[in-house]
């Protein structure tokens, strides 16, 4: 991972993002295999310079805020007294001013979530590991969610964290991993990710019947009355030449680069993505 | 990195102890003791008014007249003072003789006023008792004092005044009792192990709340899990000292209040001196507590709810109680097999060895146990960590995986 850069973990429900963090972290040990965090085998022996905000949120629900945030502070060096200060600023910029005597029992979900990932920043570590971050948050508090962590990266933080939303990877990651079932199916800019599928085509004939589907090329999907399928090889010339022909005319038509989604389609199957997809509405 | 273990554990410590102390039921916690000494206090008394009510009733019987009465009046004027109170003979009733006294003995045993256990009749050279099934002292003391009545009688002497009367002079004793060296051994023994049972029995549910909450994983990421571990021990220790103290000082207060109280510590003086044995005491607390914790701890850890937790109460408390019962014995038979035993093995060895300090003088055998027991609290706690990290955190393969591994030679 490079220093200073936000780098994501891309993954469906059970691909093993949290496995890897944990392990990363050295809250359990692989199975087989090596790690290493910030150039130590021992992750721990680096535990002051880690920020971590784990999938299960979890915070003593009677202790108050600014004294949560003070507390994970400490767990991971800072002193108490630094810890306090840097909480009332931290909720102050985060637009909670009276949370820092309110207990967390009494603290909305989402407000909880925010006091707990500002305690895996307070002590201003140099990696900030956070797993599955924009779950269980309204879109208000994403955004915020999202300049935080570009806040942090500006300050020279690494920014490492795990989704299956692909929007705010999309938005946020200079590099990024997807993997499935355990293992890594790609590493790289978001970029060079876009740019292992081909150009994608959205084209709505102004007729349509069963021969439309056989001069379109095979990988076409058909969706509301809109096909879409990648740019031919050769181009889309020879193609609009024979839907002209053919009398299926053109409604509508735009070209587009793909996706990001459209990578982790074509990388982890269409089947995984649409139960992952399933599982996150529910 | 030792500097960040401890400093991780102090912030976990210092989290529990105040998110303990500073709780209306820690009140409730501090005052427990007085509710049982209140109930202990109520009970007792209750249960001596009825006991005594029964004492009262109770009556030993002579049916004689003329000077053997006198005499046996006399006699048991004259011995019924050596014995202690709590085992002191009934009242002794003096009856004079009917026409029958076999019937008249027999008649008094079915009295609704008064409970018989003992009756005595006859004439001197063929006296007869009758008794009940569970008065045979009562009968020996009737015999007794019919005995020495007739022996006065025979050689003329007075019934009423002793024959000699030596004087009394009360002596101070300057060196401690055996007996009372093991009495102390004993007592420390047993305030050790109810400390112990009271505090250490609650590790067992400390980690309960951080995997309800979820705030283990925070925690796991950030220190490492023998940090947590100590940590937690360190905290209730905490509570445990604020306990004692609160206790401690009254018990204080109440000794300095008792009435003779110099002459109670000389006879009971411990072998080692009584501030190195106070100090050892509260050293074998910290000791017991931390073993017996960092096990019930490691314990608890695995359970993954109240109801678990509830249940493994029982044979936590079990194992405490056997711990006690094997130091106990230790205490009762020092210098035997059983007791270097409980003084060895690491979680009765910090009962036996402060008993031990009651009557052993040798000092370096307390540094020797301290330094045994505080490995076997190392050893306790890296177990506890690393068992919770492989049975709930799931951490690494699997033993059977790395058997496998290594039968493959991998």
């Amino acid at each position: 991972m490079p220093t200073g850069s936000i780098y994501g973990i891309l993954g469906p429900n059970g691909a093993g993002k949290t496995t890897l963090l944990r392990m990363l972290l050295g809250i359990i040990e692989p199975d087989a295999g090596t790690r290493q965090l910030m150039g130590s085998d021992q992750p721990r022996s680096k535990s002051y310079q880690v920020g971590y905000l784990p999938e299960e949120r979890g915070l003593y629900s009677g202790m108050k805020a600014r004294e949560a945030i003070a507390f994970m502070g400490a767990l991971r060096g800072l002193d108490w007294a630094t810890g306090r200060e840097r909480a009332d600023d931290l909720l102050a910029e985060a637009g909670l001013p009276e949370a820092p005597r309110t207990k967390i029992g009494k603290l909305s979900k989402g407000m909880a979530q925010l006091v707990q990932l500002l305690g895996s920043i307070v002590h201003k570590p140099d990696l900030i590991v956070l797993d599955e971050p924009f779950s269980g948050l309204d879109p208000v508090n994403q955004g915020r969610l999202e300049e935080l962590i570009l806040a942090e990266r500006d300050r020279g933080a690494t920014v490492l964290f795990s989704t299956h939303v692909m929007a705010h990877a999309e938005r946020l990651c200079d590099r990024l991993a997807i993997i499935a079932q355990g293992k890594r199916r790609y590493e790289g800019s978001v970029d060079e990710a876009r740019a292992m599928l081909p150009m994608q085509a959205h084209y709505t004939p102004r007729r349509s019947d069963d021969g439309l589907a056989a001069l379109l090329p095979a990988e076409a999907v058909e969706q509301k009355g809109e096909w879409r399928f990648p740019v031919p090889e050769d181009g889309m010339e020879a193609l609009l030449g024979r839907l002209l022909d053919s009398g299926y005319g053109i409604a509508g038509l735009s070209l587009e680069r793909p996706s990001l989604h459209d990578v982790f389609v074509a990388l982890v199957g269409a089947e995984t993505v649409e139960k992952m997809e399933e599982g996150a509405a529910a | 990195m030792i500097g960040h273990f401890v400093a991780q554990a102090a912030v976990i410590a210092r989290r529990d102890f105040l998110a303990t102390v500073a709780t209306p039921a820690f009140l409730v916690f501090l005052l427990a003791p007085l509710f049982m000494l209140v109930f202990a206090v109520v009970g007792g008394a209750g249960a001596r008014m009825i006991a005594e009510s029964g004492e009262a009733a109770e009556r030993i019987v002579v049916i004689a007249e003329g000077d053997f009465a006198a005499r046996i009046e006399g006699a048991d004027g004259r011995m019924r003072g050596a014995f202690p109170e709590m085992i002191r003979p009934p009242r002794l009733d003096l009856r004079a003789p009917e026409a029958d006294p076999e019937s008249q003995a027999r008649a008094l045993f079915e009295a609704e006023d008064i409970d018989v256990s003992a009756a005595l009749y006859g004439p001197p050279e063929a006296l007869r008792i009758l008794r009940t099934a569970t008065a045979g002292s009562r009968a020996d003391y009737l015999a007794l004092i019919a005995d020495a009545a007739r022996r006065d009688g025979a050689a003329g002497l007075p019934a009423d005044r002793p024959l000699s009367a030596p004087e009394i002079e009360l002596l101070e004793r300057e060196t401690a009792t055996i007996s009372g060296q093991q009495s102390m051994g004993f007592t420390a023994l047993f305030v050790i192990f109810l400390l112990t049972l009271l505090l250490a029995g609650q590790t067992v549910s400390m980690l309960a709340e951080e995997k309800g909450n979820k705030v283990i994983e925070i925690l796991a990421a950030a220190v490492p899990l023998e940090a947590v571990f100590v940590g937690k021990l360190f905290g209730l220790f905490g509570v445990a000292i604020a306990f004692i103290a609160f206790w401690g000082t009254l018990a204080a207060i109440g000794l300095v209040l008792t009435p003779d109280i110099g002459r109670i510590l000389t006879a009971l003086d411990p072998a080692i001196g009584l501030g190195p044995f106070l100090l050892l005491a509260i050293v074998y607390f910290a000791m017991g507590y931390f073993l017996l914790g960092a096990v019930f701890l490691g314990v608890g850890a695995q359970a993954s709810s109240m109801r678990e937790i509830q249940m493994l109460s029982l044979p936590i408390t079990f194992f405490q109680m056997g711990m006690f019962g094997l130091a106990s014995a230790a205490a009762g038979s020092p210098g035997t097999v059983l007791a270097y035993t409980a003084e060895l093995f690491p979680f009765s060895s910090p009962f036996a060895m402060a008993a031990k300090g009651a009557t052993d003088p040798q000092l370096w055998v307390h540094g020797a146990a301290i330094g045994w027991q505080l490995l076997w609290v190392t050893i306790t706690i890296a177990l506890a960590a690393r068992w919770f990290r492989k049975g709930v955190l799931k951490s690494g393969p699997s033993v059977f995986r790395r058997v496998g591994r290594y039968l493959r030679g991998g």
